[in-house]
């Protein structure tokens, strides 16, 4: 199902990716949406669309400054509530599809210390939401509270923690395939199991990667798409989420947030099924926002991923549903969503080299999780 | 450096207000049995419009999930890890969650489901809510 015009993703960009510090992040964005474009085969004059996550940094009408763009006919800066940078793209994929804008430039750049939870010094007083969190040691953004959701998810409905270990094991396997990811040695099971507690049950290599760089992608109609320099990658669905009294701590569903309700919109929109799927890239900032997508997306059933993921044989390289193939936010670095999407795309045009999951035709994405829950369907 | 104390508003007088008496309240609203935690200015259910009120609660309740802080991303809780934190389902009012410290228990004993109750810390010029195991021969 579209929402208008048929919309495809046509172009892929990124900058270097890297760990330094105190960087100026503007020369990252622009790279990778110079990139994005030239690998579409378009000129930076076809852009009449920008849109961008988390709405401060560079701004969409920054990057058309930037870029020196006479006009937008449409723009998108989404709030940081949104599913990561995968926010952008479904505010590109709808401007396009209903004709507010014919070519639309998506990007997310990230700096390390935006990423990066340890080492503050200085916090806000403790009003607001924060008075019922903060007094009782809850800091670094969500991390003690997906402490909480992991514990919670093991009460619910077992596991163990080799589940979780099969996920940072997996990043590690495909990032040895990536050259621009950021850690690429592998790591064992063992690794992951001494790997130290951030907050228990969450370890730290549960953890995404902080790192500085940038990602974009090309939108336009599926028309226009025919004429362009790839293979185009078609958006066959796509849907937003929530749950019921949305936020990270207090919430209806703890453990899935707006997962579930946003994947069961997805599978209603789509032409596909689960089973049709042949690579899933699914958020990893934490590796149970990536057990709970499973879950929700019905890759496997509720509670069944430990049995599922057959110690990491199905998400890996030449199993039967490869999983996070550019190495994910736990080893390529913590791009915050949009490479996601930029990855499912070149392996649907079969251009991942070493990596190239045989055959790929439905890939399925999903950013974020809790509140603010994003995914899509995409089909070569 | 000083652990951070709560910096009560216009919605949330009544809950700190409450603690620093030994009380737990939650925000319930006039004509309705709806009740709600954090509270707002207003219910999050439409059909409740009465005005806000305190409703105190027996602060007992059963642990729904729990952390073991490791890393203090705070400063001020640097010399306080490892240190539990979690979110207690009210008796009172299943589905209220109210998110603490776990007091006055090991580590070992924690589980979901593992009876709770309120007790109270002073933390400046505020009490804050906590929780701790029940211990049998407490109170019933």
């Amino acid at each position: 199902m579209t929402f208008g015009r048929k919309t495809a993703i046509v172009g892929v960009g990124y900058s270097a990716i890297h760990r330094e510090k105190g960087v100026d992040s503007r020369p990252l964005a622009t790279t990778a949406a110079k990139n994005a474009i030239a690998d579409a085969g378009l000129d930076v004059s076809d852009i009449d669309g920008i849109f961008e996550y988390p709405g401060f940094g560079e701004l969409s009408i920054d990057m058309q400054r930037m870029l020196g763009i006479e006009n937008l006919r449409c723009f998108g800066d989404y709030a940081a509530s949104g599913p990561s940078g995968l926010a952008a793209a479904l505010g590109a994929e709808t401007a396009v599809a209903s004709g507010q804008c014919d070519v639309a430039l998506v990007f997310r750049s990230i700096t390390r210390e935006w990423g990066q939870q340890s080492g503050q010094v200085v916090f806000p007083p403790a009003s607001g939401p924060l008075q019922y969190q903060m007094p009782y040691g809850v800091a670094g953004a969500i991390i003690p509270v997906m402490g909480m959701k992991k514990q919670r998810r093991f009460a619910e409905f077992g596991g163990r923690e080799e589940d979780y270990g099969a996920i940072a094991v997996n990043a590690r396997k495909w990032s040895a395939l990536n050259e621009r990811a950021v850690l690429r040695d592998p790591i064992t099971m063992d690794d992951y199991l001494s790997s130290r507690f951030v907050s228990e049950p969450l370890r730290l290599l549960d953890c995404d990667y902080p790192i500085t760089g940038a990602c974009a992608v090309i939108i336009t109609t599926a028309e226009r798409a025919a004429d362009l320099a790839q293979k185009p990658v078609f958006i066959d669905a796509s849907a937003l989420g929530t749950g019921g009294r949305p936020d990270w701590t207090f919430t209806d569903d703890f453990v899935f947030g707006g997962t579930r309700a946003c994947s069961n919109t997805l599978w209603e929109r789509s032409s596909v099924t689960p089973a049709d799927v042949d690579v899933a890239e699914l958020y990893d900032g934490f590796t149970h926002i990536t057990i709970s997508w499973a879950e929700a997306l019905g890759l496997c059933g509720i509670g069944e991923f430990g049995d599922w993921v057959d110690g990491g044989a199905t998400i890996g390289p030449g199993g039967s549903l490869p999983m996070n193939t550019n190495g994910g936010q736990l080893a390529e670095g913590r791009m915050h969503g949009l490479s996601f999407l930029a990855e499912a795309a070149l392996q649907l045009r079969g251009q991942c080299d070493v990596r190239q999951v045989d055959g790929a035709r439905v890939a399925v994405v999903a950013n974020a999780a809790g509140p603010q829950c994003g995914a899509m369907v995409l089909t070569s | 450096m000083d652990k951070p104390e709560p910096v009560p508003d216009a919605v949330s007088a009544f809950y700190w207000e409450h603690a620093a008496r030994g009380e737990l309240a939650v925000q319930g609203f006039e004509d309705s049995d709806f009740v709600q935690f954090p509270p707002n200015s207003v219910a999050e259910q439409v059909d409740v419009s009465g005005a806000p009120r305190p409703v105190v609660v027996s602060g007992r309740g059963t642990l729904y999930a729990y952390t073991i802080l490791h890393q203090a991303f705070h400063p001020a809780f640097a010399d306080s890890v490892p240190l539990a934190i979690g979110l207690t389902e009210l008796d009172d009012h299943p589905g209220i969650r109210i998110l603490s410290n776990i007091v006055d228990a090991e580590i070992g004993e924690l589980r979901s489901g593992l009876p709770v109750e309120v007790t109270f810390e002073k933390r400046g010029s505020q009490h804050l809510p906590q929780f701790r195991p029940v211990r049998s021969g407490d109170s019933a």
